[in-house]
């Protein structure tokens, strides 16, 4: 997957719990503060995440996430390293 | 208290992961046996948790009596035991027409779930592609106001009949609606109580949210880590103690009065300062006409969750200030789980029996204290004391709280 | 038994099939016009052609304005639709809340029922650690209660009945005696439930709804079974002399309640006439009055074949008429012909029709209502015009 796409993938899932258009989403917003987000909404994002990408991360991983920037650098740095394991496989 | 009769407890009756009736749950719980174990009653091997407090052995053929068991739910079957149980101990029989008025006599039940096998199955038949599997038992069992129309069926009453399903705080919720009605003269005699039934639903959401433990149940200890699930079902009998002294009934404790109140916060965390929960207690306090001070016991909430068991002894602090501290409060959570809308039942029932004793069941599993639980926990050992005035905290998802008070009766 | 403390009713809030009001619920009622019509909310996989009364085209973020909603499962949403418009309805605005407690007491016989089907189905199918968090916290039964609490800031008491078809009945009952007992002054109180594939499966098995393409028919000899709806209704009640002191218009006092609870649960026809006379005797007592002073009453009758026999031959052990019937003038309606049985909700709308009754003739003093659960559950409520005739 590109980047472009994950970065929209991503923005998508957390205005859907976010009950927000996606286009309001600023690539830079932060789940807590600017979407007013907590905890159990960030959970929710974490899982949705996750299946979506197929990643097998621990809640640890997602809890460490405070904006949109964190997880699409979270999301594409484990598929990095799953497409570089799959390329030496 | 507010208005109206005085009510006591006559009787009580349980079905729990420590034990069937009344002095089996009572000698287990100041013995502090643990009712956990792997949890079998479904495949947990896609969980990252897999303890559970289940109830072993039950035989619904051994409890019920009129109704067919296999058109009942497990809850039911619970609810069923446990009222027979607690209508034996109270010297009742339903089906004494001097005895009983059964257009005076009601069920209130509490429950978080109702009849969660019934939803699993239908679930499982709508997966299996095979919905003409589904036949009438699921209108006829799932919906949770079985719980009080089985009951009431069974022993025939037909006075008020109510289910309150506010999950985990509805045992209390349910008592304090048999009290309001018996103190308003509705009703001359109420069964009420909780019942649930271990559920796949109730034990994956719980783990998703990270709640459960995966070992064992620790309330206000340093390193807990949460809860274990449960069932069962707790009855209490309730009547006007006029009523209870006439038939020369052994009175256990009298219901002095309750408090009720609603976060309006978040749906599955508490208020971060512990204020809705601090307002049941004193609303509780008020009604029964008690200072802090007089309180002699707390059955506390303590499910074992880092964040209930800091929140409620902030909660107690603040209601009982200087004296927080000497007030003795134990989670018998630590050894049942949690039974879910049976729990607070449960916990009223043995907070009448601690009342009645002069004793009270400890907090299990309690190593190392938690410096921000800095209460007097019972720490692993039941104790004797003399117990006047004992308090039952629930507090649930959604944000309902709720406070008991029961009193010594003075015989 | 009453007490001193007075209950009135200073509002009402309706989402429902047949109107968003309750002059509107009244005047498609009064037209004759159905909510029932195939289903369009959910595929319903081979299950005959039952006629339901839907929410088509809830709308729920359009009647709130902003908000996040994605917590709220539907159910949720449309308690807390007809809770903002109890609220505005009866002047108990925001501001005003913050400094008196505003509670609730919500009546439900299957609560998210679909919510909760979905979200064992999806653990099964995607994994345990899969599941929807935010769904799980509407998977208690009372979560649509503490949803509303939560989004208008509803800090008094709160609480959530489930009695069958009975359930929104039984929550009024109980928040008058809340108020009563003096443990709350004002609380929205009703009832609610949703329709979904899971609850027209169940009833579908059950052999009792009306057959497909069939209209339910209250009272009549040719009756077949009863249509399912979907809806949510709230009234406010207050203790009457804060509504007063508040400048609360007054629609009705609610005067008196009364249940019973039928051993048989509907198997026995005499044990479950009784337990409807029992009820609707009980809150007569309660209200003070005899049958005669009732001049509406607004029955429970869904097009079952027995409940129907039973609340008929319960209504006429209570009214003098002619014997086994009930009085020639006194109205009787069934508004679940048209309606058809939203449960939860049912015994709350109800109400709400009766108290547009009352508003359009004021030859309506005294008003009663009936509810009846699939389990043997009964209750009923007395209202009175607010002018306090008949007191």
């Amino acid at each position: 997957m590109e980047a472009p796409e994950i970065r929209s993938k991503i923005k998508q899932i957390i205005a859907q719990v976010a009950g927000l258009d996606p286009a309001k989403i600023g690539d830079h917003a932060t789940l807590r503060d600017e979407l007013n987000l907590d905890s159990l909404s960030l959970l929710e994002i974490g899982v949705d995440v996750d299946y979506a990408f197929k990643l097998g991360l621990p809640d640890e991983r997602y809890r460490e996430v405070a904006s949109l920037d964190d997880m699409v650098a979270l999301v594409e740095g484990h598929m990095a390293v799953v497409e570089a394991r799959a390329g030496v496989a | 208290m507010k208005g109206g009769r005085r009510i006591v407890v006559t009787g009580i009756g349980a079905v729990t992961p420590v034990g069937t009736g009344k002095t089996e749950l009572w000698e287990a719980l100041l013995a502090g046996r643990s009712g956990f174990s792997a949890v079998e009653s479904f495949d947990t091997r896609g969980h990252t948790v897999h303890q559970g407090a289940e109830v072993r052995g039950f035989r619904p053929a051994d409890h019920v009596r009129h109704l067919d068991p296999a058109r009942l739910g497990r809850a039911s079957q619970f609810a069923i035991a446990a009222a027979w149980l607690a209508l034996a101990d109270a010297g009742i029989d339903p089906a004494d027409a001097v005895a009983v008025d059964p257009e005076r006599a009601g069920v209130a039940m509490g429950t978080t779930s109702g009849e969660p096998r019934e939803i699993e199955r239908l679930d499982d038949c709508l997966l299996a592609a095979k919905p003409e599997d589904v036949g009438a038992w699921f209108a006829d069992l799932y919906p949770c106001h079985v719980l009080a129309s089985h009951v009431a069926a069974e022993v025939g009453f037909e006075g008020p009949n109510t289910v309150i399903p506010t999950a985990c705080a509805a045992g209390n919720y349910a008592i304090a609606h048999a009290l309001d009605l018996l103190s308003a003269g509705r009703a001359e005699l109420m069964l009420a109580g909780g019942a649930d039934a271990f559920s796949r639903i109730t034990y994956t959401g719980f783990a998703r949210l990270g709640a459960i433990a995966p070992e064992t149940c620790q309330p206000f200890d340093r390193n807990r880590k949460g809860m274990i699930p449960g069932e069962g079902a707790g009855m209490v009998v309730l009547e006007p103690l006029d009523r209870a002294r006439r038939r020369g009934a052994r009175i256990y404790a009298e219901v002095a009065g309750y408090g009720l109140s609603c976060d309006a916060h978040h749906m599955t965390a508490a208020h971060p300062e512990g204020s809705g929960a601090a307002r049941a207690m004193e609303r509780a306090l008020a009604e029964s006409g008690r200072n802090a001070s007089e309180v002699s016991y707390i059955s506390a909430h303590g499910t074992g969750t880092p964040t209930n068991d800091r929140l409620e002894s902030l909660a107690v602090k603040r209601v009982f200030g200087e004296g927080a501290r000497k007030v003795p409060i134990s989670s018998i959570k630590s050894m049942l789980g949690h039974t879910m809308g049976a729990a607070s039942a449960i916990e009223a029932a043995v907070c009448a029996l601690a009342v009645y004793e002069d004793k009270i069941p400890p907090t299990m599993n309690l190593e190392e204290p938690d410096p921000e639980c800095d209460l007097d926990c019972v720490p692993n050992v039941a104790r004797e004391l003399s117990v006047r005035v004992a308090m039952n905290n629930a507090y649930a998802f959604g944000g309902n709280n709720a406070s008991l008070i029961l009193e010594k009766h003075e015989r | 038994m009453s007490g001193d403390r007075r209950v009135v009713l200073t509002g009402a809030g309706v989402v429902s099939p047949l109107g968003d009001t309750g002059a509107a619920l009244h005047a498609a009622l009064l037209a004759g016009r159905s909510a029932l019509s195939p289903v369009t909310l959910f595929p319903t996989d081979g299950l005959p052609a039952f006629l339901v009364g839907e929410l088509a085209g809830f709308d729920a973020q359009a009647s709130l304005g902003e908000g996040n909603l994605r917590p709220l499962d539907r159910i949720s949403r449309m308690v807390v639709v007809a809770a903002e418009r109890a609220l505005t309805a009866s002047g108990f605005s925001r501001p005003l809340r913050a400094g008196r407690e505003v509670g609730l007491v919500l009546g439900t016989m299957l609560s998210g029922v679909r919510t909760i089907a979905e979200f064992d189905r999806r653990g099964l199918t995607r994994g345990p650690s899969y599941v929807s968090p935010l769904d799980f916290a509407n998977t208690v039964i009372n979560a649509a209660a503490g949803q509303t609490a939560i989004w208008h800031d509803l800090r008094g008491v709160n609480s959530t009945i489930a009695g069958s078809a009975a359930s929104g009945l039984q929550a009024i009952a109980s928040a008058v005696d809340l108020i009563r007992s003096g443990r709350a002054d004002a609380l929205l109180a009703g009832g609610a439930d949703e329709l979904c594939y899971e609850t027209l499966l169940g009833f579908a098995r059950t052999g009792r709804l009306c057959g497909a393409g069939v209209r339910p028919l209250p009272f009549d000899p040719r009756r077949s079974g009863f249509a399912l709806a979907e809806g949510a209704a709230l009234v406010m009640l207050e203790e009457a002399e804060s509504a007063a002191a508040r400048g609360a218009v007054v629609l009705a006092e609610v005067r008196g309640h009364g249940t019973a609870f039928d051993r048989s649960r509907g198997a026995d026809p005499a044990r479950a006439a009784r337990a409807v006379t029992r009820a609707l005797v009980a809150a007569l007592d309660d209200a003070g009055l005899q049958p005669e002073a009732i001049d509406a009453l607004s029955a429970a009758a869904n097009g079952s074949v027995l409940g129907d026999a039973a609340e008929a031959a319960g209504i006429a052990a209570v009214f003098p008429g002619r014997p086994g019937r009930p009085p020639k003038d006194l109205p009787i309606s069934a508004v679940k012909g048209l309606l058809g049985e939203a449960l939860g909700a049912g015994g709350a709308l109800q109400v709400i029709d009766l108290l547009e009754t009352m508003r359009e003739s004021v030859a309506v003093r005294h008003a009663l209502i009936d509810a009846m659960g699939f389990d043997g559950q009964h209750a009923a409520v007395v209202l009175a015009r607010p002018d306090g005739s008949g007191r």
